[in-house]
């Protein structure tokens, strides 16, 4: 292994990879937790299924 | 002791390239079923077009009855986005990635937004329909919901598209350019037939529950097939990351004068526009124009779609071989809308006395054309593209050709039914709306052979000037693995 040490233990990436790859999770998250959101509150209009 | 952390590192550096989703190396050959791969995310853009145009379009007026003219507001929403495919490719030529990455991070975001528009869709359908308890809801609710899942599908599939070409023009070497746009334009064709074929099938009794899983589904398998399109496809790159980093950045505005600045780039954009909007506006018409004038079955008329197809895949044979010999894309081009100028004139013969085999003929030959066309200038517009700006290229080509087309055939529908109208009034022939539109179309192909005129010399003399040209940002430095 090189001896960089900017690398992430265990993946071999640098610091900055490492932060754009964790990056693509958390919009990831978002954007499917927004999405999820919405379309619960859809869901809970046409159908309720609380009270 | 043991040494874990040593040996877990081992394991997981000897997995990790196999199961890493970017390519190793980018090779200097890319093998075809990588790029069937690849092709696989205009499969997803072709679904959702016709999920959108064709089957929705049905299923909100025939089974949710909400009013015609809001399905088609709402089914032009996604073609505000098609002038943004320029600003989306320009953005992915600058993209900055610590990864070296520039495409496949707008594929997987447009590819998150496709899929978060289907998952939305359906329920936001039904609310606006006013189902089950929906009835009570306000108004606002199901139409902003609605406008927002039709949005990002076509944010969506706008984005997957301009840089899926993108990449897909990266990944090959220039001769072998034009038999992946013909692959490109094959598969969206087969994507559209197929989901067509399969959305018909499913809905076929239909059911809200029925529609929320079509959709749905539809959401799951576009997420499954672009990502098996996307993976490996893009070289993880240290060196490009570190051009990307130091590289300042290049504004849009300036991109674009550059881009412009080339001789012939104007022309040919507007090229494309005229012949997308002369070929785009026959193909709602054809069907209704086969059934009311020339008194064809619907099932005959059904199988016109399919001769205009076959048609189409012609074109784009022809047009993969000729150019992939080496030919000129915009004289190709030419051809291709002097092939459609007489096909709309033999189908406007058709319902003067013509007759049905003239009109089968002319469709066909319109679809020769279309095929010709379409191909020629996509493959024009990649020839043209300064290596480092075939994401604004593809972006600029998109966004005419998607605006053109969506315009034409929105109009033509305008056209029709406002002629249609009249005609009981002012006692107009049931063939007259038809051959009108067929006339314009007429009118703006010759206009498209025109515009291309000079088109040829300039892009000879370009040549000339920089013939040694080679790809600038070829990727010769791979990551190392360990």
């Amino acid at each position: 292994m090189s001896d960089d040490p900017d690398k992430v233990w265990p993946t071999g990436l640098n610091l900055r990879e490492a932060e754009e790859v964790h990056s693509y999770l958390i919009d990831g998250t978002r954007v499917f937790g927004a999405i999820a959101l919405l379309a619960h509150l859809l869901v809970a209009v046409a159908t309720p299924w609380l009270g | 002791m043991f040494d874990y952390r040593n040996f877990a590192l081992r394991k997981l550096a000897g997995i990790a390239p196999r199961y890493l989703p970017f390519a190793d190396v980018a090779t200097d050959d890319v093998p075809l079923s990588r790029l069937l791969r690849l092709s696989l995310f205009q499969v997803t853009v072709g679904m959702a077009l016709v999920l959108l145009v064709g089957t929705l379009n049905r299923v909100m007026i025939v089974e949710l009855s909400v009013p015609a003219t809001l399905v088609a507001g709402m089914l032009a929403l996604p073609l505000l986005f098609a002038p943004l495919r320029t600003l989306i490719g320009h953005r992915s030529d600058v993209h900055v990635s610590a990864l070296g990455l520039r495409r496949v991070p707008y594929i997987w975001k447009g590819t998150l937004y496709q899929f978060g528009g289907f998952a939305i869709m359906p329920f936001a359908l039904l609310v606006l329909s006013g189902y089950g308890d929906a009835v009570d809801a306000p108004r606002w609710l199901g139409l902003s919901s609605a406008a927002i899942a039709f949005l990002l599908v076509g944010a969506g599939l706008h984005m997957v598209q301009t840089v899926g070409l993108a990449l897909a023009t990266d990944l090959v070497e220039e001769q072998d350019q034009p038999k992946v746009v013909g692959l490109m334009y094959v598969m969206l064709l087969v994507g559209m037939v197929v989901s067509a074929l399969v959305f018909g099938a499913l809905l076929e009794n239909y059911t809200p529950g029925k529609l929320v899983q079509v959709i749905q589904g539809s959401a799951v398998v576009t997420v499954a097939l672009n990502l098996f399109a996307m993976w490996k496809q893009e070289a993880r790159d240290r060196n490009r990351a570190e051009t990307m980093r130091v590289t300042p950045v290049v504004t849009f505005s300036t991109a674009w004068k550059t881009f412009v600045a080339n001789p012939g780039t104007h022309r040919l954009l507007v090229v494309i526009g005229l012949g997308t909007f002369g070929f785009g506006m026959a193909d709602v018409l054809l069907e209704p124009y086969g059934g009311q004038v020339l008194g064809m079955s619907v099932a005959d008329t059904t199988k016109l779609t399919a001769l205009l197809a076959t048609g189409t895949l012609f074109g784009f044979g022809i047009a993969s071989r000729v150019l992939g010999a080496g030919g000129n894309p915009v004289a190709l081009g030419r051809i291709g809308a002097a092939i459609g100028m007489p096909g709309f004139a033999a189908i406007i013969a058709s319902s003067l006395g013509g007759g049905t085999l003239l009109f089968l003929a002319g469709t066909m030959a319109t679809g020769v054309g279309a095929g010709l066309f379409g191909h020629a200038t996509l493959t024009a517009t990649i020839r043209n593209a300064p290596p480092n700006q075939i994401g604004l290229a593809l972006g600029a080509w998109g966004a005419v050709q998607a605006t053109c087309a969506g315009i034409g055939v929105a109009l033509a529908g305008i056209v029709r039914d406002v002629l249609v109208g009249l005609e009981v009034s002012a006692g107009l022939q049931p063939a007259t709306p038809y051959t009108l539109v067929f006339t314009i179309e007429v009118v703006f192909l010759g206009l498209a052979i025109l515009a291309a005129a000079p088109i040829g010399y300039l892009a000879t003399k370009r040549r000339q000037s920089d013939s040694k040209r080679t790809t600038a940002d070829s990727q010769q430095n791979p990551v190392e693995v360990i």
